[in-house]
């Protein structure tokens, strides 16, 4: 039974992160040691918002971890992690070694010199002003929109009050 | 008439440690303003430096780092 190290990451519920983070994570940490694993490092990684919802949440908290494992262990501890409701989604990678950062930063993080912010509600902006890509979008769609006017005057179609542009070419192209 | 192509991006050794799916600020380069993995034309890598990209973009949309649309 060869043990190997993986690196792991796990994306846990922002409403158990806000009951407790030291909760949060000793329950992650407790089912890699019920598998016999043991915990190498384990920190918070980041609160961010996600790129796409996951299970309805726009926004999670990252916990990295490296981890040594036991290999026929891994399919039954995915298992307890698939039906746990604190960790919404995980990762877990096969690494050569431990990188010192991860080792110091733990150790800042268990002795208590770094404080954990709590996680902001679920519709919060992202602070970092770089989300400005949708606003690229919206000056397309106002061009399209620019442009379809005189199409709609020619169609005058006066059942479709207030219809999506989507719907008025769709009967356009009907027709 | 075919648009001029831009200069390659980056360019990264092999021997470098493979790129990592953490590193989202490096990955987002690599991505179009729609979220797609560029090509190695426009990447500049050689072939396996191009699966290592591959492989760290398709984990960190896996983490929701990054998107897969958008």
């Amino acid at each position: 039974m060869t043990s190997r190290l993986y690196e792991s990451m796990f994306l846990l519920d922002n409403t158990a992160v806000r009951e407790s983070w030291q909760s949060a994570k000793e329950a992650v940490t407790a089912t890699i040691e019920k598998h016999g694993g043991s915990v190498h490092t384990a920190r918070h990684w980041g609160e961010k918002r996600l790129a796409y919802p996951i299970a309805r949440r726009h926004r999670a908290t990252y916990l990295l971890s490296y981890i040594e494992l036991p290999t026929d262990a891994l399919p039954a501890m995915r298992r307890e992690l698939e039906l746990s409701e604190r960790v919404i989604r995980y990762l877990i990678t096969l690494t050569d070694e431990v990188p010192d950062a991860e080792r110091e930063l733990t150790a800042k993080e268990s002795s208590g010199e770094v404080v954990i912010p709590e996680p902001p509600a679920d519709d919060a902006p992202e602070r970092e002003p770089r989300a400005e890509t949708s606003e690229d979008e919206d000056d397309g769609r106002d061009r399209r929109a620019r442009r379809r006017p005189p199409e709609k005057d020619s169609d005058s179609a006066p059942d479709s009050a207030g219809s999506d542009d989507a719907e008025t070419s769709d009967e356009a192209k009907e027709d | 008439m075919a648009r001029r192509m831009q200069a390659p991006i980056a360019s990264k050794n092999c021997d470098d440690p493979p790129i990592d799916h953490k590193e989202i600020e490096y990955l987002k380069k690599f991505l179009t303003p729609h979220g797609q993995i560029l090509s190695r034309k426009r990447t500049g890598f050689c072939a396996q430096c191009q699966k290592e990209l591959k492989l760290a973009i398709k984990r960190a949309r896996h983490l929701a780092l990054l998107p897969f649309v958008g």
